[in-house]
């Protein structure tokens, strides 16, 4: 199992209750979703995968080591084996989309020879070839979007982690971010997607987690999810 | 050592990035580091200016006009022999009294009194002024003296005085020093504070706090330099034209041997580096809590 949530609590210290007794496991090469309004802890449980929070109660492992007990020190390693998408793509404004990549790969200390030869590469992948020396700010959401995933993608992590990766854009472009993520499943990479966009989930057969209120009240395997 | 490289051009990049904030630092750094500079001049003498008056505090015994000149030589060595007195001279009663009319103005004193009225008398510098009132005590009770002469009661008081001003400047230049990190600490928050997204990515990608750090500390290290640099310019210019114009006015004994005032200036600039280092230190923490 790569990832597993025992009995998973948050109490934000405002009283909020983010989740509530979660208990999930998911495995090496799945693509699953996260289905649920607004509010009923998708963003939460995405947090707590690379320890941005940390859960009040119950017990979280990825690749078989407790990160609730992980010490502040251990937590750049547990990061670098993820690439995290973002909503609204996190890009850095004043660096070309070339920078934007190679910037993931410089602040984990790669080898300047590595950054030349696997950027291109991604980018590439993703189908922004020629768009190098551009600044975030020429290009359209699904290709700011592209150049986030690029760098997500940069250190090979483990878990691909998306939260609402469509939700700043078209269907038309969310589609064909949808047709990216699967193909970097089918290599291998697991993906964990939060969404609410429903129509993306039904044609995609895939395996659904429903959230609701902090609580797990669904969770269908591949293809079953029909709603 | 690839990161070394990093770590400046990053740190150089966001220097030229937010020129009006580098500028604003390095003001501050050099406001402060010439506060700091002019106290610690101050400082340094006033320090030399009491140790002046201090020096001049001196012990004279009076020796009895009845001892024999080889009785009186004994006196000399056995004040020589005493611990913490540095020098002893003798002043034989006709150079006193050789002094005195110098002094009045008098040239035939002795013809007007008909003798000499003064005794032999022994000057005494202790090697530590503040130790005179005690030595003092001391030689009184040598035979052959009766009586002993150092200002008793001023002398006290000064050294009060002057332990006070030491305490009290001392004070402000750790205040002045705990005011200027704040300063350094606020405004490197903001160079901080305008990257935060950047170090939120990075955290989040998985850098070290260290590889996040260095940047800023080289950052901070640079402003504090640069800034201190700028003041001790500004300071030794306004000192040395001090120096050579007051000097000659006012004959005011101000310190000006390279070798105290080279290190003051030295000691500014690591202050200011300093600073830099350790105001980011305090502002660069908060924001790698994620």
């Amino acid at each position: 199992m790569l990832i597993q949530f025992y009995n998973v609590s948050k109490i934000y210290p405002n009283g909020v209750k983010a989740l509530d007794d979660v208990s999930l496991k998911i495995d090496r090469g799945e693509f699953v979703f996260l289905m649920g309004p607004s509010g009923a802890g998708k963003s939460t449980l995405i947090k707590m995968l690379f320890r941005e929070e940390k859960p009040t109660r119950g017990q979280i492992f990825i690749a078989s080591r407790s990160i609730v007990r992980m010490k502040r020190k251990e937590i750049p390693a547990l990061r670098r084996s993820m690439g995290i998408v973002f909503q609204d793509f996190k890009l850095l404004e004043n660096k070309t989309v070339y920078e934007n990549v190679a910037f993931a790969m410089e602040v984990v200390g790669a080898k300047p020879n590595d950054i030349k030869y696997r950027v291109p590469e991604l980018l590439k992948m993703v189908g922004l070839k020629g768009k190098e020396k551009c600044f975030p700010g020429e290009l359209s959401g699904g290709e700011q979007q592209r150049v986030g995933i690029a760098r997500a993608l940069a250190n090979q992590p483990m878990v691909l982690i998306a939260d609402e990766p469509t939700g700043n854009l078209d269907v038309d472009t969310s589609c064909e971010i949808m047709e990216l993520l699967y193909d970097i499943n089918r290599r291998g990479t697991t993906v964990i997607m939060a969404t609410h966009a429903r129509e993306l989930v039904r044609n995609a057969h895939k395996r659904v987690i429903i959230l609701e209120k902090g609580k797990v009240v669904g969770d269908y395997p591949n293809g079953e999810f029909l709603a | 050592m690839r990161n070394i490289a990093y770590f400046w051009r990053e740190a150089w990049r966001s220097l030229s990035r937010n020129r009006l904030l580098t500028l604003a630092t390095v003001s501050t750094v050099c406001i402060c580091v010439l506060i700091l500079g002019v106290a610690l001049l101050l400082t340094v003498n006033a320090g030399n200016f009491m140790k002046h008056l201090e020096s001049d505090v001196e012990i004279v015994a009076f020796v009895d006009k009845s001892l024999t000149p080889s009785q009186v030589k004994a006196i000399g060595k056995e004040l020589t022999a005493i611990p913490g007195i540095d020098k002893v001279k003798f002043v034989s009663r006709e150079e006193g009294l050789k002094k005195l009319q110098q002094k009045m103005g008098m040239e035939k004193l002795e013809e007007t009194i008909g003798e000499n009225p003064l005794p032999d008398t022994y000057e005494i510098k202790a090697s530590d002024p503040r130790e005179v009132p005690h030595l003092a005590r001391k030689i009184e009770k040598i035979e052959g003296i009766y009586k002993v002469k150092y200002g008793q009661g001023v002398v006290e008081k000064l050294f009060q005085v002057t332990r006070w001003i030491r305490i009290v400047s001392m004070a402000v230049i750790i205040l002045l020093a705990l005011g200027a990190v704040f300063l350094i600490a606020t405004t490197i928050r903001l160079a901080i504070y305008s990257r935060r997204k950047e170090i939120y990515l990075m955290k989040l990608i998985g850098a070290t706090d260290w590889f996040i750090r260095w940047p800023f500390f080289i950052e901070g290290f640079i402003l504090g330099t640069l800034g201190a640099l700028v003041a001790v310019a500004i300071l030794a210019l306004a000192y040395n034209s001090l120096i050579s114009n007051m000097q000659t006015v006012f004959f005011l004994p101000l310190v000006a041997k390279a070798e105290v005032v080279n290190r003051i200036y030295l000691g500014l600039i690591g202050v200011g580096s300093l600073l830099g280092i350790v105001g980011t230190y305090i502002s660069v923490n908060r924001f790698l809590k994620v």
